[in-house]
Formats: C-alpha cells, sequence, structure tokens
C-alpha cells in the first residue's frame, strides 16, 4: 500500500458513500421513507471517513517524503519542518479542495445527525451530498493530486516561501474554509424549506449553523490580517486584494442574514429576501474560490488555462440558477404581512442588512470593475485600496449609528424610556466628536470617536438596565447579576457589537495616523525618530535547514530589542523580509530589514512603520470569537427554562 | 485565501527586497510614502508603490525622493507618472469617463437597494392594513348579525 493508492481508495470510497447518500435522501422523498434519512445519514459519516482516509493518504506521503504523487513532487520538499509539512497539504490547489472536501463532508455529516424533521431532512441533506460530490468528484477525477509521478523526484521545490514565513499557515486556511463550508448547511436548509414550501421556520433551524460559520469567518479575516501585517512588511493589515475581497464578501453578506434572520424569526417578514441572500452568500464562497484559483484575476485572458476556472463558475451558476428559480416560485407564494416602523428594532436591522448588502456591492464592483472594463473594453482602470476605504466611511458610520440603536430599540415601535437612552447616546455622539476635534484628530477620527462613545452608552446601558431591573424586582444587586447568566446569548450579541465598535476605532486611527520611514543606519548608529531612538546594534546571519537568515538586532528606545531578517530559500532567488513589531497599547513600532551592507555588513537599511491603535483590531477579534461562542454555546437545561421565563417579561 | 496573492507575488518577483549591487538604498521620508500611496504597483495586484517591494516599486520611490528633493509638488509628481504609464498607475480611479462609472455604481446601487426595501414594506405595511380593514368590517357585520339572532 502507498499514499497514493490509499488516497485514491480513500476517494473512491468517498464519492461511492455520497452518491448512496444521495439516493438514499432522493429515496426518503420521494417514497416519503423516513427510514431513508437514517440510510443517507449512515453514508454521510462513511463518506466523511473516506475523505479522511484521503486526507490522511496525502499526509502520509508529506510527512514521509514520499515524492511518487504529483502533489508532492511539485508542492513538497523535505527540508520543510515537520508543522510545516504537515500544512503543506493546502498550500497548494489540489490539497486545499481535498481540504474543503473534508470539511464538507464532516459538516454534512454533522448536520445531518441535527436534522429532527423527516419532512425537510431528505431534501437538506440532499444538497448538502450534491454540494460534496462537486468537490469529491474534483478531486478524484480533475485535480487528482494522488497522481502518480513516472518518475519521482528525490526532492521536490517546496511550497511557496512566503508561506513558510509563518505558523498562521497553518491555521488561517482552516478557519477560512470553517466557514465558507459552514455556509452549505443554511444554503442547504433554505433549498429543503424553498422544495418544501415550509417557508418560515427553517431560519430558526439554522440560525446555530449560521452563527458558527459566521464566527469562523470572522476569525479567517481577522487572522489573515494579522498574518498580512506579521508577514507581507508593508505594516498594514488590510489591502483591498482581490484575495482579500472574494472573502469578505462571503462574510458581509452573511452579517446581514444574520441580522434579517432575526427580523423573519420574530416577525415573519423578510421571508423571500431571506432566501435570496443565503444563496447569495453560499454562492460567494465559491465565487471567490473561482476568483482567485482560476486565474481570471491576473488577467482576463488566463481564464481557460486551467479546468478550475470553467468548472468553479459553472457550479456557481448552478447554485444560483436553483436558488433563484426556486426563489422565483416562492416570492409568488409569499406574502409577507406586516407593517414595519424605521423607528423599531426591525427597522433598524433591515436598514442595517441594507448597508451590509451595499458594502458588499461595492466589494464586488471594486473588484470587478477592471476585469470588466479589460474584457468588454481593452482599457486598464485600477481600483485600489483610496477607492474601497472612500467609500467603506460613510458606510461605516452608517453601521455604527445602526448597530447602537437597533439592539436599544424595542420590536414593533420605540417608547419614550429608549428615547431617553437615545438622548444620551447623542450627548456622548457630540461631545466625542467634539473632545475629538479640540485634541486636534481629523474630522473623520472625531466622528468615530464620538460614534464609539455612542455605542458605548447604548451597550452600557443594555447591560446594566436588566440588571438593575431585576435587583429592584428581588432585592439585592447579586441576583440581578445572575441576570447575566440566563441571557448569556443577548450578552454575547453586545460583545460581539462593542467589538465591532471596537475595530472601526482600532481602524480610524491606524488609517488615519499611520507613518511610514524609511533610513540606512550604520551598525551602532542612532536614530531619532517618531519619539523612540533607534539604535542597531549588529548585522548577523542564521543557517536552518530550509532557510538562510541575515538578522538584524535593533533596539527601540523603551520596547527592547526587535530582530527584523531577511529570509533566503533555496527555491527563490529573492529573499523575503520578516518584520519584527513592538506591540504596545499606542503605537505598535513595525520594523523592515529592507537590504544591508553584504560586503562588510557595516550597514542596513530599515524601514519603520508606527500605526496607533493596531492593537485593539486583534484585540476586537478575540472578543467577537468569544461573543460568538457564548452565542452558540448550548444552554443548560435550568438556565435555558430562566431564559423562557425571563424572556416573557422583556 | 491569501495562498493566490502569495503565489502571484512569488512569480512576478515582487520579493524582491534586495537592492542589486552593494548600494544602500535611499532614505525616504514618511511624504515619499504619501505620495506613493496614491500609485499602483506596476507588476502587482492588490497593493500600491507605498506597499510593495517589486523593483519597480523601489525605483518609484526612489524617483519620488529625488524630484520631491528638487522641490516638486506632489500634483507634478503623480502627474510624471501619469504621463509615464498613462491613469491606471493612479491607484484611486478619476471621477471622470470610465472611471466615474466606478464612483457612480454604490450611489445607484444603494439607491436601487433602498427602493426595493422601501417598496417591500411599502407592500406589507399595505396587506396588513387590508387585513385589518376586512377584519374589522366583518367583525362588525358578525357582531351585528349575532345582536339581531340574539334578540329574535
Amino acid at each position: 500500500m502507498t499514499p497514493g493508492v490509499l488516497g485514491d481508495v480513500g476517494l473512491v470510497l468517498a464519492v461511492f458513500f455520497s452518491v448512496v447518500g444521495l439516493v438514499a435522501a432522493l429515496f426518503a422523498w420521494f417514497l416519503r421513507d423516513a427510514r431513508y434519512v437514517r440510510v443517507a445519514r449512515r453514508s454521510a459519516l462513511l463518506a466523511f471517513l473516506g475523505t479522511l482516509v484521503a486526507f490522511g493518504a496525502l499526509e502520509w506521503a508529506l510527512l514521509t517524503d514520499d515524492f511518487s504523487i504529483l502533489y508532492t513532487a511539485r508542492n513538497h520538499t523535505s527540508a520543510s519542518p515537520t508543522w510545516v509539512k504537515f500544512a503543506t497539504l493546502w498550500a497548494a490547489l489540489e490539497g486545499s479542495i481535498l481540504l474543503w472536501a473534508l470539511l464538507q463532508t464532516l459538516y454534512t455529516w454533522l448536520a445531518g445527525r441535527r436534522m429532527r424533521d423527516y419532512w425537510t431532512s431528505p431534501v437538506a441533506l440532499g444538497t448538502l451530498f450534491v454540494i460534496q460530490l462537486f468537490f469529491l468528484v474534483n478531486v478524484l477525477f480533475v485535480i487528482n493530486p494522488f497522481t502518480p509521478v513516472p518518475n519521482p523526484p528525490a526532492d521536490g521545490p517546496g511550497p511557496n516561501p512566503l508561506l513558510q514565513n509563518h505558523w498562521m499557515m497553518a491555521v488561517h486556511p482552516i478557519l477560512m474554509y470553517l466557514g465558507f463550508v459552514g455556509l452549505s448547511v443554511p444554503f442547504a436548509y433554505a433549498i429543503a424549506a424553498m422544495v418544501t414550501r415550509r417557508y418560515q421556520t427553517w431560519v430558526a433551524e439554522t440560525k446555530w449553523w449560521l452563527i458558527f460559520a459566521w464566527g469562523f469567518l470572522t476569525a479567517a479575516i481577522f487572522a489573515g490580517g494579522w498574518w498580512s501585517y506579521e508577514v507581507l512588511g508593508w505594516g498594514g493589515y488590510w489591502a483591498w486584494d482581490p484575495v482579500e475581497n472574494a472573502s469578505f464578501i462571503p462574510w458581509l453578506l452573511a452579517t446581514a442574514f444574520v441580522h434579517t434572520a432575526m427580523v423573519q424569526e420574530r416577525r415573519g417578514l423578510f421571508r423571500s429576501w431571506n432566501f435570496a441572500l443565503v444563496t447569495l452568500a453560499f454562492a460567494a464562497t465559491v465565487f471567490g474560490t473561482f476568483l482567485t484559483r482560476s486565474g481570471v484575476i491576473e488577467s482576463v485572458h488566463a481564464f481557460a488555462g486551467g479546468p478550475v476556472g470553467p468548472i468553479f463558475l459553472g457550479f456557481l451558476l448552478a447554485i444560483l440558477t436553483v436558488g433563484f428559480a426556486l426563489l422565483g416560485r416562492v416570492s409568488a407564494e409569499v406574502r409577507d404581512v406586516g407593517s414595519v416602523s424605521i423607528w423599531s428594532r426591525e427597522g433598524l436591522l433591515l436598514s442595517g442588512a441594507l448597508v451590509f448588502v451595499v458594502m458588499a456591492f461595492v466589494v464586488i464592483l471594486g473588484t470587478l470593475f477592471p476585469l470588466l472594463v479589460e474584457a468588454f473594453n481593452g482599457a486598464k482602470v485600477s481600483v485600489g485600496a483610496p477607492f474601497f476605504n472612500q467609500l467603506f466611511v460613510p458606510l461605516g458610520y452608517a453601521m455604527l449609528v445602526l448597530m447602537a440603536l437597533g439592539p436599544v430599540l424595542p420590536w414593533r415601535r420605540a417608547h419614550s424610556e429608549t428615547l431617553r437612552v437615545v438622548v444620551w447616546m447623542t450627548i456622548a455622539l457630540v461631545l466625542g466628536t467634539a473632545v475629538g476635534l479640540a485634541v486636534g484628530w481629523t474630522l473623520w477620527v472625531s466622528l468615530t470617536v464620538g460614534l464609539f462613545l455612542f455605542n458605548l452608552v447604548a451597550l452600557g446601558w443594555l447591560v446594566w438596565n436588566p440588571i438593575a431591573r431585576r435587583s429592584r424586582a428581588l432585592g439585592g444587586a447579586r441576583s440581578g447579576i445572575s441576570a447575566l447568566a440566563w441571557s448569556r446569548r443577548r450578552y454575547g450579541g453586545y460583545l460581539v457589537h462593542f467589538a465591532a465598535a471596537l475595530a472601526a476605532l482600532a481602524i480610524a486611527f491606524s488609517q488615519s495616523y499611520r507613518l511610514d520611514v524609511q533610513k540606512t543606519l550604520e551598525i551602532g548608529e542612532s536614530w531619532r525618530v517618531a519619539g523612540r531612538t533607534i539604535t542597531v546594534h549588529a548585522l548577523r546571519a542564521v543557517e536552518e535547514p530550509h532557510r538562510y537568515s541575515v538578522i538584524a538586532d535593533v533596539e527601540v528606545s523603551g520596547l527592547g530589542t526587535l530582530h527584523p531578517r531577511l529570509n533566503y530559500y533555496r527555491t527563490s532567488r529573492t529573499p523575503f523580509a520578516s518584520p519584527a513589531v513592538a506591540y504596545t497599547l499606542g503605537k505598535d513600532y513595525y520594523l523592515v530589514l529592507q537590504a544591508f551592507d553584504q560586503k562588510d555588513a557595516r550597514w542596513v537599511t530599515l524601514r519603520l512603520v508606527v500605526t496607533p491603535l493596531v492593537l485593539w483590531l486583534w484585540v476586537s477579534a478575540v472578543l467577537m470569537v468569544i461573543g460568538t461562542a457564548m452565542i452558540l454555546w448550548p444552554a443548560s437545561r435550568r438556565s435555558q427554562s430562566a431564559a423562557r421565563a425571563g424572556e416573557v417579561g422583556v | 485565501m491569501r495562498r493566490g496573492l502569495l503565489a502571484l507575488a512569488l512569480v512576478l518577483g515582487l520579493a524582491a527586497a534586495q537592492t542589486v549591487g552593494n548600494e544602500p538604498p535611499p532614505d525616504l521620508s514618511p511624504q515619499v510614502f504619501e505620495i506613493a500611496k496614491k500609485l499602483r504597483c506596476p507588476v502587482c495586484r492588490g497593493e500600491s508603490a507605498a506597499e510593495s517591494n517589486a523593483g519597480v516599486t523601489e525605483e518609484m520611490r526612489r524617483q519620488i525622493a529625488e524630484m520631491l528633493a528638487e522641490g516638486k509638488s506632489e500634483d507634478e509628481i503623480i502627474q510624471y507618472f501619469v504621463d509615464r504609464y498613462t491613469e491606471w498607475i493612479l491607484y484611486e480611479p478619476p471621477k471622470r469617463g470610465l472611471g466615474l462609472v466606478v464612483w457612480l455604481a454604490p450611489v445607484i446601487g444603494l439607491g436601487l437597494f433602498g427602493l426595493g426595501l422601501y417598496s417591500y414594506l411599502k407592500t406589507t405595511a399595505r396587506r396588513a392594513k387590508e387585513l385589518e380593514g376586512v377584519s374589522d368590517e366583518e367583525l362588525a357585520r358578525v357582531e351585528a348579525e349575532l345582536e339581531e339572532g340574539e334578540a329574535t
């Protein structure tokens, strides 16, 4: 048995059991026989195990330096450290689609286990089987990583050096795929709801999966930002690069859907729109893969280069066709009834969703516009970060206003008590902005400070009010604080909102007050800059098995010694800079070794980037993940009943 | 998702951080980076001339620094690059001609999506009103008939 054979066997088994599962789901649906649902569920487990075997086989080949299959021969080297060998599985196209297939089969199995409704579950399971078959068939027949190599090389080129430069490579792609693939579950529930004409309840049934996927997408986007900050050496965390945009579009649409789903759950409104949103959010994950894997971004003419572009484009069109064809029938049948005041929670939730949809529209537009112009007109246009930044400023402000007001206002209609809170919030907004302007910050930064306080007052009231009310009712602050326990989910949501406001603050400051400067220093020379003294103490070289590094020891006064380095990999002529960052609560000091004296090692050229408040972006990411976990964590039976009892009063 | 970008970066030799020969690169003031941020890197994607480490952008930053030292204004420097590369070099699309489309589209998008939401809410509110109206009349009629029935 070789890894190549084992991998193919695993994939064949996975495809076989996916087909069995799909057929069983179809039988269950057409024969109206629930026993077949059980068959489908078991096949889902077997298909997952088959894919796991294939995944294990590829890891086996990587960890044992077996170069007899295509994937390792092209993307692996025996010189890599063990963790890089492990993560090389998703360092190139074939392996990452295999990882995607693995996670898809895992989700199908787990989602199947939770399906209780024998009417909708055949359709939902069937949809998930179709999706996983798409990936499995592709891995098996089109881009098979286990294709044998006639003359196995003694060693391969190894993965892209930029990927070996940071451990985040082992984490970020998995988070991203967990988020992408997770959106397939709400999509499958939506298809089932449309087919079985049960238009209302699917949103509540699928909410847990939606927020689960959303949490991973959020974590992945922030992790990607931090990775880029730590590795790419320009001191930024977000460049509006097409690859980043491709991951941002599903997040924006999923965020819109999280909010409109609440409106449907509570008021039975927006039902057809929610089908459209979830279809678009899931389609956006495939669109992202198409965009980044087909080569279409580099040039519209690269599209025909590989088989992956047309295949993913076909899959994308199939998803949209099925989703919107069913939606055509739904919109003829669904008659939402109910008046919505803009000055109510549902009014603001819908406005917030509108903001996120427009944001998604802007990102799609800015990413595709240069391609469309080039394809139809032959002209070349650049749509870069300044475009996105300028448009996201007003949209971001709208988001900050709505996300503070939404949770404060009650459903249906505002009453006078909430109006008083809004007055206090507005006072905080005006004061914050005024103080910001007085300090000398720009208008935009001052406004963000004001809006941050606007959110803070709202959240403070939301947290404090129920505690105070319960304390009054039950007599004693302790029982009031125990109120926190029974509405953990709500507080999870508030925490996510707080983190978003904090992130907005961090983004405003770091985008507005960034300092870039480059200087050549002799060894031992000191440089006064940005309120610090920077001294270069030494320049040294370090030899490692897979790379050769030149490291500068640079002291930043008050912050210790940093070690920016240049890494030389065997496969690349040019070195890769590894920046060094001194993180502080205020400003980050970010050093890149740009060049050094190769003859006498007498000078180094350093690039210094000083950016305020970046650290808080990573803090807000952690808070968002904690908040999401608070929402997702299953409630204990006792607090569930307590929550129900508590809900009545609120 | 970043891998695609990184792979491309490699192909284009974007990571050429080290200059050829043994001359130290020029010192660059913050102003150089401010200007470079407004220009795109001609050989990469998703990066401005301030961020990229490609050889071309190192040369661009050097030129910006030289022109600043000669006392040229920011507009003159940007014009110099536009003359060399056409307007494509501007990282922000110009707000006229073809570039205007991409600036106006978000406003139009906001208008259309907003209008869609507005008309949807109008429809649901009208339906709610219709339902209420019918039920009021029906209720009155039924009550009247019931009273009549009781009277007889």
